[in-house]
């Protein structure tokens, strides 16, 4: 089926791919590696990729990498763009910069290794990306798939995030990266006993209605998914910029400049991970999604109510409630210490307030690339 | 006094007779082979493993109490037993037949310090559960309430002392004869601390409590309250709760409760017990789980409830995490920190069990499930390589995952244990 044959009801997808890049690729090829001259070994354990002439390279991006800018090209040469999220949505990292280094500079090391800890276990279930249940796109998308990057989801794209985040085999992935750049950094810190029961805590929300109760469950599921995913990664980027920063702090860090690459490390690796689900997402906003009773919606109007209501979710009423507890956690882990509240009170006195800048009833619009 | 010691003799002959058969079937054979020059270990052992755990079962069947007890533990050591005595001893459940009504009036009346009457408008002569150790009546406080009333048998300390000493006694005998024996009295101790565990109605009743509140923010988790005036060491009162046996398929098709679900909330609520909370009830079988729609899960029986030491959840989330996620490295440093040990030192044991997981998990596309053959697999690989030590905990919270698992089986899914254990992804990287 040719796209030009087809009248899409979403943003216009011109002609055919270019003709000079490869846009198909199989599994074996997007989980390539390059060659590393030597591998990356973090607090004695053997990670994921490597370093190429002293640079660290990051791991099953001899093809994939080169894969996601063919597909995106062509998105950008043919279609309107590519999705992003634009950055005033973040949330800052909670606890701050700021107070995260008045506690450690007062001796409260205990939140700093809960959230440390908490983060690389948050990163290893990444790894689930790769049980995410895909239906035949084919039939569910109007338009042909050929050459895109929704073509190669289960064909090595969720595999080589899923391994990115969780490792594979011998190797460690984000998950052990984190752990050992905590290490590093605290020297081995006892892991607090509760990190496991606050992970798991206010489980069972209920599950959010189908926003388009026409599509089949599994196509919004999927596309929710991806959504929901690329907002986290892409909101993570402030959570790399602290962590470089505060672990890499000599004042704080007992291993500034290793614990602080680290973290480098595992923010060039989501990069990937990001632009592909960018990519898997703008390929469906601009085609046509066959629905159960036989009509069609246009891909944009599904991309971007979901993302809009992943953004509420993810951007507001959460880190309000995670501050909220997060704020109760450092109370309780600091009530012992002497002139707790004093130290208690600077650190209210460091929290920046953010609030998410849009209201209830205010649109989200969706940024283009 | 005459009676008691008459029965003492007949249960602790009828244990002997049991436990010298046992051994001489597998003696009696290996004494012709070295006759004959053949070499014993060559034997083919498995019909008799077989004859042998059919004995037990019926001696345990017959006398009850203790050995029942003894069954259950020896049906969920898959990581010492030959699987004949797993299969055939698992099948000892704790439904029997109840003891007569006039035993257990006495029993609450003299704990209670009241007639029975003085206390309970109703109380149903006819109990509706029966186990080795007590039985629970349906009755009706004199206020209105309805409630459960569980109660120990009479002379169940004094059964299940006399049988674990004829057991322990037994086993000497056969660590003296011999040459190389399987370690028994480990087993025994173990199991002597479980008994005194579920003997304690008081404990049952903390350990019902805490649960209780550990689960106050989760709506689908119900304990019974229990009315404390009328609880003691060996009766329990409490709120009586209706539901559906979790493995009741037809009464939850009515009421039209989605089995997924059901299986998936069970799991995630274990997986957050032992795990997040260290604290867990060690023995979830079917009879102690019922279902209300929602699904809300109602859980009982607390007597097995078991504390796990610091640090045990987080290994086993590592051990399970690394299974799941194909990554045998973090599957061997979970090992070392669960307390796994070998008496060499030679950590290449714990990479032949991890490798051989991974291979398993990935070569089937297993996508997070965690079911019964995993763990048979994993405690098959754990006796072929004999120099592995079980952590005791490790194993009780095995059985917890197996015993869930037999569930999901009869419900007809799997439960994903890898999305039980996730966290709200969400809400902790933003």
């Amino acid at each position: 089926m040719s796209l030009d044959a087809q009248t899409p009801v979403g943003d216009p997808l011109p002609e055919g791919p270019p003709k000079d890049a490869p846009i198909e690729f199989s599994e074996a090829q997007l989980l390539a590696e390059p060659e590393f001259d030597e591998p990356l070994i973090a607090g004695g354990v053997r990670c994921h990729g490597g370093f190429i002439d002293g640079e660290y390279v990051s791991p099953r991006t001899l093809v994939r990498m080169p894969a996601i800018d063919a597909w995106q090209s062509r998105l950008r040469l043919e279609g309107p763009g590519v999705v992003d999220i634009s950055r005033e949505f973040m949330p800052p990292h909670y606890p701050s910069l700021e107070q995260a280094k008045l506690l450690l500079r007062a001796g409260v090391q205990k939140p700093i290794t809960r959230s440390l800890t908490m983060i690389s276990i948050v990163e290893g279930f990444g790894a689930m990306i790769r049980d995410v249940p895909v239906p035949d796109l084919r039939a569910a998308i109007k338009e042909d798939l050929a050459g895109t990057a929704l073509s190669h989801l289960t064909a090595g794209l969720f595999e080589a995030h899923a391994r990115d985040e969780a490792g594979h085999r011998d190797q460690g992935g984000h998950k052990q990266m984190w752990e050992a750049a905590r290490d590093l950094a605290f020297d081995n810190p006892r892991v607090p006993g509760d990190v496991l029961a606050r992970l798991m805590q206010g489980r069972g929300r209920n599950r959010r209605p189908p926003l388009f109760p026409t599509l089949p469950e599994k196509v919004e599921g999927l596309i929710a998914t991806m959504a929901n995913v690329m907002v986290i990664e892409i909101f993570a980027d402030d959570v790399f910029s602290w962590g470089e920063a505060l672990l890499g702090d000599p004042e704080v860090s007992a291993a500034a400049e290793a614990a602080s690459r680290m973290v480098s490390y595992i923010r060039a690796d989501e990069r990937p991970h990001v632009e592909y689900l960018r990519t898997a997402l703008s390929e469906v906003r601009c085609r046509t999604l066959l629905t159960i009773d036989g009509g069609e919606i246009p891909g944009r109007e599904v991309v971007d109510a979901i993302l809009a209501q992943q953004l509420r979710g993810i951007a507001s009423s959460r880190p309000r409630e995670q501050r909220e507890a997060l704020h109760e956690e450092i109370r309780a882990d600091i009530a012992e210490m002497r002139l707790s509240s004093e130290l208690m009170r600077k650190f209210t006195a460091l929290d920046d307030g953010w609030t998410f800048p849009r209201s209830e009833d205010d649109p989200i619009e969706i940024a283009l690339s | 006094m005459i009676l008691r010691v008459a029965e003492r003799v007949v249960r602790s002959a009828l244990i002997g007779y049991a436990a010298g058969s046992v051994w001489l079937r597998y003696k009696g054979p290996s004494w012709l082979d070295r006759i004959a020059r053949r070499d014993p270990k060559a034997r083919d052992l498995s019909a008799i493993h077989q004859k042998n755990a059919d004995q037990i079962y019926r001696t345990a069947t017959r006398l009850r109490g203790l050995l029942i007890k003894m069954c259950q533990v020896i049906g969920t050591r898959s990581d010492v037993f030959p699987p004949a005595y797993v299969k055939t001893l698992s099948q000892a459940h704790d439904r029997l037949p109840p003891r007569e009504f006039e035993e257990i009036r006495c029993v609450v009346e003299e704990d209670l310090g009241k007639p029975l009457d003085a206390v309970f408008s109703e109380f149903e002569t006819r109990p509706v559960a029966a186990a080795s150790l007590a039985q629970v009546h349906r009755a009706r406080l004199l206020d209105g309430r309805e409630v459960a009333v569980k109660v120990q048998y009479p002379d169940i300390e004094h059964i299940v002392k006399t049988d674990l000493s004829s057991v322990r006694r037994i086993c000497r005998i056969y660590e003296r004869f011999d040459p190389q024996p399987m370690e028994l009295l480990p087993l025994l101790d173990e199991m002597n601390q479980h008994l005194a565990l579920e003997l304690d109605f008081c404990r049952e009743v903390e350990s019902g409590d805490r649960i209780r509140k550990l689960f106050e923010d989760n709506p689908a988790v119900v304990i019974p309250e229990f009315y404390k005036e009328w609880c003691t060491g060996r009766v329990i009162t409490m709120e009586f709760v209706s539901g559906i046996k979790v493995t009741d398929i037809e009464a939850l098709d009515e009421a039209g409760i989605d089995h997924r679900r059901v299986v998936q909330g069970l799991m995630g609520i274990y997986t957050r017990k032992i795990m997040a909370f260290g604290f867990f009830q060690a023995d979830p079988h079917p009879g102690n789980i019922f279902i209300q729609p929602g699904p809300r899960f109602v859980l009982v029986d607390f007597g097995l409830a078991k504390e796990l030491p610091e640090g045990f959840g987080l290994g086993l989330f590592e051990l399970m995490f690394s299974m799941m996620t194909f990554n045998d490295q973090s599957m061997i440093r979970a090992f070392d920190e669960l307390g796994f040990e070998t008496k060499t030192g030679d950590k290449s044991t714990y990479v032949e069990i991890a490798r051989r997981m991974i291979d398993r998990s990935e070569s089937r596309r297993f996508e997070g499930e965690f079911t019964e053959g995993m763990t048979d697999e994993l405690f098959e690989a754990i006796r072929e390589n004999p120099i592995v030590q079980v952590p005791i905990d490790f194993v009780l919270v095995a059985r917890a995952f197996a015993l869930l698992s037999g569930i999901a089986h009869t419900l007809g899914h799997r439960a994903n244990v890898l999305e039980s254990m996730a966290p709200g992804a969400t809400q902790l990287r933003s």
